[in-house]
C-alpha cells in the first residue's frame, strides 16, 4: 500500500470511472461519501507504520516513484488530507442540491488529487505541470457546450498559465541558489520570479479580475469549487517553499511583501465588494478578501501565524460552499444575480438567501460565524505587530460588511408585499440549513476543529515552532 | 450556577412555546406557560444573591496561542440590576399583552423570552469578547424577527438600517480591542486603555438603538408596543452595560471634556424632543437618547453606577410607560413610581446618578439636570395622558385583572431596585441636584400649561421634522457613495476591458516598483 496511490491515483482514476455515471444522486452521494471516507483515513490510518485489520498486516509508504520523479505524502500531512478530502466531501454532497453533479463529482475529484499530486511532488517544479492540468480541467467545468467560453474564462486561463513559466524558472533558479548560497543577486531573482508565479497563481493585485468575470459568467457553485481549491491548494505549496529556504523564510523583505499583498488585496478586495451590483462579483471579492487574511497571517511571526493561517481554512471551505450553493440555487430563478433581478428575492428563496449573507457575514468576520475566530485573531497579532495593518483590516472588513448589509437590504427589499413562500427543495434547504449551522458551530466553539488542525504545523519543518 | 438556571428557564419556555405552536396550534394555555416561564425566571433571579460575585467561564477557544480570551460570564450588583430589569420586562410584556389586539402572540412572546436570554447574558458577559458574540446573537434574533413580523416591504430597509448600525457598534468595540492590542494590552473592562474607553462610549452609543429612529412596524402596530418594547429594552440594557463597566481611568482622555459637552448636547435634544412628543411610542427614541446621554455622562464623569441607575431607570421606567395600552384603576398614580425612579431623589432607583466623587466637568451638570427634568416633565405628562382605546373588548375575562399586574412588577422592580440587591441601592446620593431637578419639574409641569412651545407637537409634525435632517444626511452618504462606485467601476472596465490583460500588467508594475521603494 502507497500514500499517493490512495490519495491521489485511486481517486484519479475513480474520478474517470464517474464520468461514466449519469445518476446525479447517485454521483454526488458516492463521490461525497468516499471523499469522506478518504479524509477519515488521512486523519486516523498511520503512514510508515504497520497495522493490522483481522489477520493483515498493512504499511502505508509515504512515496511513490514515477518516471524517476517522487510523490511524497509525508505521515505529518495526514491532517492536510483529511481537510482537503473533507471540505471536497462538503463541496460533492452538495452537488446534488445546485443539480451540477454530473460534470462537477468526476471532474471535482480530478482536480483535488492533482492539486494533492503538486503539493507532494518532488522536485517542486513539476507542481507547475499539475497545475496546469487542474487548470486545463476546469475549463469544462466552469463553460458549457452550448455557449462560447466567456471572457472570464479566458483571463483564468490567460493567467493561471502564466504562472508555470514562472514557476518553472524558479525552480531552476533556485537549484542554483542551494549550489551557490552566497550568490545574493541570484537569490534575488529567484525569489522575484518565484514570487511572480505566486502572484499569478493566487491572483494577487491586480491580476485577480478574472474571478468576478468568471463569477457573473459561469455556474457559481463550479466556480466557487475552483476559487477554494486553487488558492487554499497553492497557500500551502507556498508555504512549503518558505519552509524549504531559509534564506527566504528569514528574509525581512518576504514579511513586507507578504504584508503588503494582504493588505491590497483584502482592503481592495473589501472596498470592491462594497460597489458591486451582482451577487457573483462580491462572492469573488470575498475569495479574493479571503486570500488577503491567508497572506496576511504568514505575514506574523510564525508561531502565530501558522495556525492562524490553517485555521482559515475550514472557515473557507464551509462559507464558500455555502455561498456558492446558495447563489446557484437563486441564479436558477433569476435571469441574473444583478440587484436589479433580485430584489425581494429574501421572501421567495429563504434558505439561499439567509445561506449567501451569512456566509458573506462569515467572510467580513461578524461574530458567532466560522470567520471571526480566525480574523480576530489575525487581526489582534497584526495590530501588536503594525497599528497601520490593523487600521487597512478594517477597511477591508468594513468594505465586506457594506457589501453583505447591501445584499440583504436588495435581497429583503420588494416594490410589492409578497408573503414567505421556500423556492428551494428539501435538499437545498437541508444542506443550506446544516451549512449554516456548521458556521455557527465554527464560530461559537472554534476548538471544534482543533482535533484535525493541532497536528497541521507539524508538516512543516521549520514554520511555526 | 443561579445565571444557567434563569437562562435556562427563559430558553426552555420558548422552546415549549415554539413546540405547541407548531405541534398544538389549538392549545389554550399558551399565555399561562409563557408567563409562567417568565415569573419563575424573574423569581429565580433573586437566588443570584446567595453566591454573588459568581463567575462561568466557557471552554477555552483554541489554540490558547492566538486567543486571548474565551467567553466567560460574570454574575455581579450591576450585571444583576441589568438582568433582573430585563427579566421584569419580559415579564411586564407576556402579562400585558393579554391588552394588545394581537393576542395571542405566540411567536412574539417566544421572540421575547429568546431576547431576553440572550440580554441577560449579554449584560453578565466578563470581556468584551463575550459581549460581542452575544450582542450579534441579539442583532440576528432580533433582525429575523423583525423581517418576520414586517407586513411593508419598504419598512424591511429599516430592519436592515437598524441591524448595520448595531453591527457598526460591534466593529467598534473589536476596533477597541485593537487599539488596545497595539498598545500591547490585552482588552477587558477592569482597564480598558483610555483610548479604547472611549471607543466603549461610542460602541454603546451605537448600540442604544436609536438608528433608524423607529421600529419597522406601522405606528400603531401592537408589535411595537410589546415586542418593540422589549427589543428596545435589550438594546439598551446590553450597550449601556459596557458603561457601567467602564472605570474612570478607561475614560481619561484629552477628548473628554468636548464630549461630555456633545452628550450633554444630545441629552438636552433628546428631552426637548420628548417633553414634546405627541405620545410615548412616537417620543421613545427621543426617552432612550435622553436617558441614554446621561448614562453616558455619568461614565464619563468617573460614575459607573450613576451609568447603572439611569440604564436601569430608562429601562424600567420606560417600559412601564410604553407597554400601558389600556385603561386601569390608579393606573396614572402608579406610573408616578416610574417618575420616582427618574428623580434621582435619594433611595430612588436613580439616586447615585448625580454622584461625582472627583467634581469633574461640573460645568455640564446644568445641562444635564435641564435634560432629565424635561425628561422626568415629560413621563410625568404622559403617564397622566387619557389612552385612546380601552383595548379590552376581544380579550378574555380575566384579562382586565391580569394586566394591571405586567405594569405594576415593572414598577415595583424599580422601587425594590432603589433598596435592594446593588451597590448603587439604599443611596442618598446628591440631594440637592435631585431636589433641584423635581422642583423644576414641578415648575415645568406648571409652565406647561400656559406655554405654548412646551407642549406637545401633531404626530406628523415630528415625523416629517426628523424625515428632513435625516433625508438630508443619507442624501450626502449616497451622494458620496455613488461618486466612489463610478471610480470603482472605472477602474474595473479598465482591468476587464479588452486591454485589461495590459492594464493588468502595468498596474503590476507599479505595484512591484511601490514594494521595492519602501515598506508599508
Amino acid at each position: 500500500m502507497n500514500a499517493p496511490v490512495i490519495w491521489i491515483i485511486f481517486p484519479a482514476a475513480l474520478a474517470l470511472l464517474l464520468m461514466l455515471t449519469q445518476n446525479k444522486r447517485l454521483l454526488s452521494l458516492s463521490g461525497g461519501a468516499i471523499a469522506a471516507l478518504l479524509a477519515v483515513a488521512a486523519q486516523f490510518v498511520p503512514m510508515e507504520e504497520a497495522f493490522r485489520i483481522g489477520s493483515m498486516s498493512i504499511r502505508i509508504e509515504s512515496s511513490l516513484s514515477i518516471l524517476g520523479r517522487q510523490l511524497i505524502i509525508q505521515p505529518s500531512e495526514g491532517p492536510l488530507l483529511a481537510l482537503l478530502y473533507g471540505a471536497a466531501a462538503l463541496w460533492f454532497f452538495g452537488a446534488e442540491a445546485s443539480q451540477s453533479a454530473p460534470k462537477f463529482v468526476p471532474l471535482g475529484f480530478l482536480i483535488n488529487a492533482l492539486m494533492i499530486a503538486s503539493i507532494a511532488v518532488e522536485p517542486f517544479l513539476y507542481a507547475a505541470l499539475f497545475i496546469e492540468m487542474v487548470v486545463l480541467l476546469s475549463i469544462p467545468l466552469v463553460t458549457s457546450l452550448y455557449s462560447p467560453p466567456g471572457k472570464g474564462v479566458t483571463r483564468f486561463l490567460i493567467y493561471q498559465t502564466l504562472a508555470m513559466p514562472f514557476i518553472l524558472l524558479s525552480g531552476w533558479l533556485l537549484a542554483g541558489v542551494e549550489a551557490s548560497p552566497g550568490n545574493l543577486t541570484l537569490a534575488a531573482q529567484s525569489a522575484t520570479v518565484l514570487g511572480l508565479g505566486f502572484a499569478f497563481l493566487l491572483s494577487i493585485f491586480p491580476l485577480y479580475h478574472w474571478m468576478p468575470m468568471l463569477l457573473e459568467e459561469a455556474p457559481p457553485f463550479a466556480a466557487g469549487f475552483l476559487l477554494w481549491i486553487l488558492p487554499t491548494a497553492t497557500l500551502v505549496f507556498g508555504a512549503g517553499f518558505m519552509d524549504r529556504y531559509s534564506w527566504l523564510r528569514n528574509s525581512p523583505e518576504l514579511t513586507v511583501v507578504l504584508r503588503s499583498a494582504g493588505l491590497l488585496m483584502l482592503a481592495t478586495g473589501g472596498v470592491w465588494a462594497a460597489f458591486q451590483n451582482h451577487l457573483g462579483r462580491i462572492m469573488a471579492y470575498g475569495v479574493i478578501a479571503e486570500t488577503g487574511f491567508a497572506l496576511l497571517s504568514l505575514s506574523l511571526d510564525l508561531r502565530l501565524g501558522i495556525p492562524i493561517f490553517f485555521l482559515l481554512f475550514p472557515a473557507r471551505a464551509l462559507g464558500l460552499t455555502i455561498w456558492s450553493l446558495a447563489l446557484n440555487i437563486i441564479k436558477a430563478h433569476v435571469p441574473s444575480l444583478r440587484y436589479s433581478q433580485v430584489r425581494g428575492a429574501l421572501r421567495k428563496f429563504p434558505f439561499a438567501v439567509a445561506g449567501m449573507v451569512l456566509a458573506s457575514l462569515s467572510t467580513s468576520g461578524l461574530p458567532l460565524l466560522a470567520g471571526f475566530p480566525p480574523r480576530l485573531a489575525l487581526w489582534d497579532s497584526l495590530a501588536r505587530a503594525s497599528s497601520d495593518a490593523a487600521l487597512w483590516v478594517g477597511v477591508g472588513a468594513l468594505g465586506l460588511f457594506t457589501a453583505s448589509f447591501r445584499m440583504l437590504a436588495v435581497t429583503s427589499m420588494s416594490d410589492e408585499y409578497s408573503g414567505w413562500e421556500v423556492g428551494e427543495n428539501w435538499l437545498q434547504a437541508i444542506m443550506l440549513g446544516l451549512g449554516v449551522i456548521g458556521l455557527f458551530i465554527l464560530g461559537v466553539f472554534p476548538q471544534t476543529v482543533q482535533y484535525f488542525l493541532a497536528a497541521l504545523p507539524s508538516m512543516f519543518e521549520h514554520l511555526g515552532h | 450556577m443561579f445565571l444557567l438556571i434563569t437562562i435556562g428557564i427563559l430558553t426552555f419556555t420558548a422552546l415549549v412555546l415554539s413546540f405547541l405552536r407548531f405541534a398544538l396550534p389549538t392549545f389554550r394555555f399558551s399565555w399561562l406557560t409563557a408567563a409562567g416561564g417568565a415569573l419563575l425566571a424573574w423569581v429565580s433571579m433573586f437566588f443570584w444573591q446567595a453566591g454573588m460575585p459568581a463567575r462561568l467561564q466557557f471552554p477555552l477557544w483554541q489554540p490558547e496561542s492566538i486567543f486571548r480570551q474565551s467567553p466567560s460570564f460574570v454574575a455581579d450588583g450591576t450585571s444583576w440590576a441589568f438582568a433582573f430589569s430585563l427579566v421584569t420586562i419580559c415579564v411586564g410584556v407576556i402579562v400585558t399583552s393579554v391588552a394588545r389586539e394581537n393576542f395571542p402572540g405566540i411567536l412574539g412572546w417566544v421572540g421575547t423570552l429568546a431576547l431576553t436570554a440572550l440580554g441577560v447574558l449579554a449584560v453578565t458577559a466578563d470581556n468584551p469578547l463575550t459581549l460581542v458574540l452575544l450582542w450579534t446573537a441579539m442583532d440576528l434574533t432580533e433582525f429575523v424577527a423583525q423581517m418576520r413580523f414586517v407586513q411593508e416591504p419598504r419598512l424591511s430597509e429599516r430592519a436592515v438600517i437598524s441591524f448595520a448600525s448595531r453591527v457598526t457598534g460591534i466593529l467598534i468595540l473589536l476596533w477597541a480591542g485593537m487599539v488596545s492590542a497595539s498598545k500591547g494590552a490585552e482588552l477587558d473592562f477592569l482597564s480598558p486603555p483610555p483610548q479604547a474607553g472611549l471607543y466603549f462610549i461610542i460602541a454603546a452609543a451605537f448600540r442604544l438603538g436609536i438608528v433608524p429612529l423607529h421600529l419597522p412596524y406601522a405606528s400603531e402596530s401592537s408589535f411595537r408596543r410589546g415586542f418593540g418594547t422589549i427589543l428596545r429594552a435589550v438594546s439598551a440594557g446590553s450597550s449601556l452595560i459596557l458603561l457601567a463597566r467602564t472605570p474612570l481611568s478607561g475614560v481619561e482622555t484629552p477628548l473628554t471634556p468636548y464630549l461630555i459637552l456633545l452628550v450633554a448636547a444630545a441629552a438636552l435634544y433628546g428631552g426637548w424632543m420628548w417633553l414634546r412628543s405627541p405620545d410615548e411610542l412616537a417620543g421613545r427614541p427621543f426617552w432612550l437618547i435622553g436617558m441614554g446621554a446621561l448614562a453616558v455622562a455619568s461614565a464619563l464623569r468617573g460614575n459607573p453606577l450613576g451609568a447603572t441607575a439611569w440604564g436601569c431607570a430608562l429601562m424600567l421606567s420606560g417600559s412601564a410607560l410604553f407597554l400601558v395600552s389600556a385603561e386601569s384603576r390608579w393606573q396614572d398614580k402608579a406610573l408616578l413610581i416610574g417618575a420616582w425612579g427618574v428623580s434621582s431623589l435619594p433611595f430612588s432607583l436613580t439616586a447615585s446618578g448625580w454622584i461625582s466623587s472627583s467634581g469633574r466637568f461640573w460645568y455640564a451638570v446644568p445641562l444635564l439636570i435641564a435634560a432629565q427634568v424635561m425628561l422626568l416633565a415629560g413621563y410625568i405628562r404622559m403617564s397622566r395622558r387619557p389612552l385612546p382605546h380601552a383595548g379590552f373588548e376581544n380579550q378574555p375575562i380575566w384579562a382586565k385583572n391580569v394586566y394591571p399586574f405586567g405594569i405594576h412588577i415593572i414598577l415595583l422592580t424599580s422601587l425594590l431596585l432603589g433598596w435592594f440587591g446593588w451597590d448603587g441601592a439604599r443611596q442618598s446620593g446628591n440631594w440637592v441636584a435631585a431636589l433641584f431637578a423635581s422642583l423644576l419639574t414641578f415648575g415645568l409641569l406648571r409652565l406647561a400649561v400656559r406655554v405654548r412651545i412646551l407642549n406637545p407637537v401633531r404626530a406628523h409634525w415630528v415625523r416629517s421634522a426628523e424625515a428632513a435632517w435625516l433625508d438630508a444626511v443619507y442624501h450626502t452618504i449616497w451622494e458620496g457613495y455613488r461618486t466612489l462606485r463610478r471610480l470603482i467601476a472605472l477602474f474595473s472596465s479598465a482591468l476587464e476591458g479588452e486591454s485589461g490583460v495590459m492594464w493588468t500588467l502595468l498596474f503590476l508594475v507599479l505595484f512591484i516598483t511601490f514594494l521595492i521603494q519602501g515598506s508599508p
